[in-house]
């Protein structure tokens, strides 16, 4: 935690009101996204009790079993939310774009992807558990489930894998959204309540956040939003309902229980879509778009590896292929918080206080400086820029610019509060600077040793020639005809 | 320990379970927390009169399943731990014998209970392997700040080679080898309470404590069937860490002698057990001794509501979570704190670095936002 | 009709809010009363629904004939088949799996306190009681129950003796079908899931080996008959690997549960013979 963010928590204390931690929007909101909200059977790993799904505000759906300890009735309920997912995902390939590359085969793009939010971290987990314990079913012979199901849980895998990829917005947990972007008077773990979290950042009127949070935290007024359900609930009201439909198996029944989660869910529903209306009231930051373009390459490559037939996506990853996703995922997060700070004068205040970044104003230029002789000679502009930021930044070091964005400069020296710099990439390629490629005297500049640059793949074995050291190369998917230990679904 | 029974009152003291003792671990700082629960008190009736019930609950389908999943494991005479045991541990065929210490009939004393399950123990580490292996419902004792709280789990002792292991059954999935690591951590805590407890017991029988291992069998449904799997988890982290905090609860003593005399959590109950202490002379008396409230505390004690309003009430930045104290570099108040940022207070000597960061900090912030 | 029923709903509800807002408040006395509450509601509910929605008696037709008898027959015949002292889950399970019957788990709870009373006001009036096992501290078992007719050895419980009851219900329970016509994959798919789930807690009985869930099960084809999730063990190779590890245990067993039934025989008294003794009196005896 910065002291920036820090001191933005001790400020919405004094204040009884969340801090804002961002100026613009730093992840992707679709025009029309998908609000999830799952709910489990307590103590069990993975059975869904209900849902409620919808990309209309006014019009949301419900999806509730009425006895989550039977199996059929948990896989209808896995079609039905097959029956919302997939149309609003299959109807997202349609449109696709071309993409030109340089040296490489054109592709082509959709043009947006799914957006899935649901409430909280544990929410994107159970999407995870609900699409691993779905994505192998199959849908002929014995224990047959509907051919939507499988479907189904590639989507909500790969969804889930995506929400560990930083910076994608394909799958978002709302809690986490929000606290990206306000920080409030409570400590972390009680912001993983999202009720309370929106009591912080938007509180009804006549109260403050404070009040707002603390009216949050009971589960009569607010109940939690999901995937558990509150334990008192669960033995007042959920238990009765539950049994009289396990002994009537009526319709009756099944409403009473259909009733009571929703009356757990609704809540819920209407904070989820507080969130998109206050985050989308936020301008997006200028690298939204390309980390979405991120997300929407990797849906169209999802999609068409499952036009093609390819097998459910494996328990668990080889060796190589953890490996060069670890790398990925180093990459990502360091470019994201690059991408960010570069949006965001408030971010970079967080690296301007740790001494990596810096702002100030141009004291001395040379945009003319040259360093070399002959063939050898190399246009280098040089800058004395006066900060009071405390700089620690060593000779030599690259820095990036928000300026001028394809800029990349290095420390010269830094003597007291003067920082000498020299321009070394992104200035021109004739003999002097391009016009505006350099900053004048008196211009606010800001520096900052973070990168955004394109960095190549780490060199990795191919999956075949995984080491015996890390376990030789995966065996092959072979679809079983059963696998036995999955025909329990809890 | 009288003054340990003066501070409760005229209720007998509350008897630590598993979980319980398991959680004395959770905060070792609050000597709050460490009288109350050396001296047996029940923070759940306090926290309840005070105005400030505990958050926390379990929902039936949970413990349902959780009885459910055990009896699966221990039905048939174990049939499937054995099976698990054989695979994981190697034990032989011939070594099949199931003695349930809890099946004594009757509806005996814990003590009584208690001396079966010495008996049983001190001939299983006399004889050979043909003695007995598994062991149902040993009801074990172990000593905390002077006060005897017998423990009944659920588990299951077993004994090979000489050894003997501590089963716990646990109703968490395990999924393609994974499972929530919080409550795997919340197993080995737990399962490390009765290994101690296990261990005393040998040592009080004149037998080696090291013969009860640290290495606990943890047995928990599979992916999404409910076929039972296990795994050996070492718990000798847990045993340290459980050592040092009874230990501490030992050493209240300095705590308690430190207390205004005259001091007493007593809820100054009615025929009918309902408190009639009036709650402002309660809330004064809790206030005598010191708490270390961290967000922490909401998932681990009863008090933590308490104990967090009163640290809104002061403006403490415990408040915000270790990680924002960190960053605070300790500093206590969030008044302090924010007159630091503004520069209207003086920071104290040692206080200047955090004081420079956070002027800097105030500045930008208004510069930017 | 269905007014009232929403009436009853919306009461219901409200109630349960107050209940948990009482829980909420430990106010005990109140969150019991208005429990007490909650359950008249209910039950007026329950009444409005059959009278709103006459549900028609579903089960009665497709009963099994083996059902109309009395559930202590039923029981009777489980235990007969089985030859062993059982819990009342797997009296339920080789029932249900063998004889087609739908017993349930809670018709048993009361059924050895009331035998033990039928015992006590005429004692050896019936041909068989349905009666305890007793533990190596002669006081009734937990959830075991047993036939009265049995020798004094079969229903005494050593510490080998559950592993030993436990292969002997898996040897029963294949040997019943072998004595079906049929060939094993042909058996009611309840009764092969139950053989399938004995055997896998036996060295050398599930198909494809112990301790590899399910491994190979995809081997044979999905015939109509095969349960998935299981291997169809064969219940002759269930029979021989029971009994080997039986061979193991046998002997010790026996010794163990003669000098139980001899320490039975010598201090207890016909009605705790069969239900337990009390173990107060037996601690004060044994000092």
């Amino acid at each position: 935690m910065s002291t920036l963010a820090a001191l933005a928590r001790l400020r919405a204390v004094h204040t009884g009101a969340a801090q804002r931690l961002a100026t613009v929007r730093h992840c992707h909101l679709s025009e029309r996204p998908m609000v999830l909200i799952p709910l489990r059977l307590a103590g069990e790993a993975a059975a869904p009790l209900a849902a409620m799904a919808g990309t209309d505000p006014a019009r949301p759906r419900l999806l509730v079993v009425p006895q989550p300890r039977d199996r059929d009735l948990r896989f209808a309920f896995a079609a039905e939310l097959a029956e919302i997912l997939l149309p609003y995902i299959e109807g997202l390939q349609k449109a696709t774009e071309t993409v030109e590359r340089r040296g490489a085969e054109p592709f082509e793009r959709c043009v947006d992807a799914p957006q899935v939010i649901v409430p909280n971290r544990s929410a994107v987990a159970f999407v995870q558990l609900l699409g691993r314990s779905t994505r192998f079913r199959r849908a002929e012979g014995e224990y047959a489930v509907h051919p939507s199901v499988p479907v189904l849980g590639r989507w909500l895998t790969f969804l889930a894998q995506r929400a560990q990829y930083p910076g994608s917005a394909s799958l978002l947990a709302a809690t986490e959204a929000m606290s990206l972007h306000w920080a409030t008077g409570q400590s972390a773990l009680e912001d993983a309540n999202l009720a309370s979290l929106m009591g912080w950042i938007d509180p009804p009127p006549g109260m403050t956040g404070a009040e707002a949070a603390r009216e949050a935290e009971d589960p009569l007024v607010w109940p939690p939003a999901g995937p558990a359900t509150d334990p008192g609930f669960d033995s007042e009201v959920l238990a009765p309902a539950i049994r009289a439909y396990a002994e009537t198996r009526s319709d009756r029944a099944a409403a009473r229980v259909g009733e009571a989660v929703r009356s757990q869910l609704e809540p819920t529903w209407r904070l989820m879509w507080r969130a998109v209306g206050l985050l989308g009231a936020l301008p997006a930051g200028p690298g939204v778009a390309a980390r979405w373009e991120g997300d929407r390459a990797s849906f169209t490559g999802f999609a068409a590896q499952l036009a093609e037939g390819g097998p459910p996506q494996p328990k668990r990853d080889g060796a190589v292929g953890a490996a060069s996703r670890l790398a990925r995922m180093e990459r990502a997060q360091a470019s994201y918080d690059a991408q960010r700070a570069y949006d965001d004068p408030l971010v970079m205040a967080g690296h301007r206080l740790t001494g990596e970044a810096f702002t100030g104003t141009v004291l001395a230029a040379d945009p003319d400086h040259a360093e070399g002789e002959g063939r050898g000679r190399k246009l280098r502009p040089l800058l004395t820029v006066r900060t009071s930021d405390p700089v620690r930044l060593a000779a030599g070091t690259r820095l990036g610019t928000p300026e001028r964005r394809g800029q990349q400069a290095e420390v010269v020296e830094i003597t007291g509060g003067h920082v000498t710099l020299k321009i070394v990439k992104g200035m021109g390629r004739g003999r002097t600077a391009s016009p505006g490629s350099v900053p004048e005297v008196g211009e606010r500049v800001c520096y900052a040793a973070l990168t955004d640059e394109y960095q190549p793949p780490a060199s990795l074995p191919a999956p075949e020639d995984t080491p015996w050291t890390h376990g030789g190369p995966p065996p092959e998917h072979v679809p079983a005809v059963e696998e036995p230990d999955e025909e329990e679904w809890a | 320990m009288d003054r340990l029974d003066e501070l409760r009152g005229p209720v007998p003291p509350r008897p630590h379970d598993a979980r319980a003792i398991a959680a004395l671990a959770a905060n070792p700082g609050c000597a709050r927390r460490a009288v109350l629960d050396a001296a047996g008190i029940d923070k759940d009736a306090t926290a309840t009169h005070l105005g400030f019930p505990a958050p926390f609950g379990q929902s039936p389908f949970a413990i349902t399943r959780g009885n459910v999943f055990e009896a699966l494991v221990k039905e048939s005479g174990c049939a499937e731990l054995l099976r698990l045991l054989r695979e994981i541990l190697g034990l032989p065929i011939p070594l099949a014998s199931y003695t349930d210490l809890g099946d004594v009939g009757g509806n005996p004393s814990a003590h009584l209970r208690h001396s079966h399950t010495r008996r049983l123990l001190d001939r299983a580490a006399r004889d050979g392997d043909d003695a007995g292996t598994l062991y149902d419902h040993p009801l074990l004792r172990l000593d905390i700040a002077g006060h005897t709280s017998y423990l009944e789990p659920d588990v299951v002792a077993f004994r090979l080679g000489g050894r003997f292991h501590i089963v716990e059954i646990k109703s968490f999935s395990v999924i393609d080898g994974q499972a929530e690591p919080d409550k795997v951590a919340a197993a080995a805590r737990q399962a490390a309470v009765y290994v101690l407890a296990l261990r005393d017991t040998l040592e009080e029988l004149g037998h080696d404590p090291a013969r009860v291992s640290h290495d606990v069998v943890l047995v928990c449904p599979e992916n999404f069937a409910n076929r039972p799997a296990a795994t050996l988890v070492d718990v000798r982290r847990e045993l340290a860490v459980l050592r040092r905090q009874l230990a501490r609860m030992t050493r209240v003593g300095a705590i308690v002698d430190a207390l205004e005399p005259g001091l007493t959590f007593d809820l100054v109950p009615d025929a009918g057990g309902a408190p009639t202490r009036p709650v402002a002379d309660l809330r004064e008396a809790v206030r005598g001794v010191g708490a270390r409230y961290a967000p922490d505390c909401l998932s681990t004690c009863d008090l933590c509501f308490f104990c967090r309003d009163e640290a809104a009430s002061e403006g403490s930045t415990d408040l915000l979570g270790r990680q924002v104290r960190d960053a605070l570099g300790g500093v206590a108040t969030v008044a302090e704190a924010l007159g630091l940022a503004d520069g209207s207070l003086i920071p104290d000597e040692g206080q200047e670095e955090i004081a420079r960061l956070l002027r800097l900090a105030d500045r930008m912030y208004a510069e930017v936002s | 009709m269905s007014e009232s029923l929403d009436d009853l709903e919306e009461r219901i509800n409200t109630l349960r809010s107050e209940i948990r807002r009482a829980v909420r408040a430990r106010e005990g006395a109140l969150a019991r009363s208005l429990r007490a509450e909650l359950r008249g509601a209910e039950r007026a509910w329950d009444q409005a629904l059959a009278a709103h929605e006459p549900t028609p008696d579903e089960a009665a037709p497709d009963e099994p004939p083996g059902s109309l008898l009395p559930v202590r027959e039923q029981v009777h015949q489980a235990l007969t088949l089985l030859g062993v002292p059982a819990a009342g889950k797997m009296i339920v399970a080789v029932h249900g799996a063998l004889r087609a019957g739908s017993l349930r788990g809670p018709q048993l709870t009361s059924l050895r306190r009331d035998e033990e009373r039928s015992f006590r006001t005429s004692p050896f009036a019936r041909p068989y009681y349905l009666c305890a096992a007793l533990t190596d501290r002669l006081s009734a078992s937990r959830g075991l129950l047993a036939v009265s007719t049995w020798p004094l050895e079969k229903r005494v419980i050593g510490p080998l003796s559950p592993r030993v009851d436990f292969l002997t219900t898996a040897i029963r329970v294949a040997e019943h079908l072998l004595r079906l016509d049929e060939p094993a994959e042909q058996a009611p798919p309840g009764a092969q899931r139950l053989l399938a789930r004995l055997a896998q807690n036996i060295p050398g009985a599930a198909p494809y080996g112990t301790g590899t869930p399910g491994a190979g099960a995809a081997v044979r084809g999905a015939g109509p008959g095969v349960v998935p999730g299981f291997a169809v063990p064969d219940p002759a190779v269930v029979v021989k690997a029971a009994r080997a590890e039986l061979a193991v245990h046998a002997d010790a067993d026996a010794t163990a549960r003669a000098e139980i039934a001899g320490r039975a025989r010598d201090r207890l008294r016909d009605p705790e013979r069969l239900f337990g003794g009390a173990m107060l009196t037996l601690a004060r005896r044994e000092a």
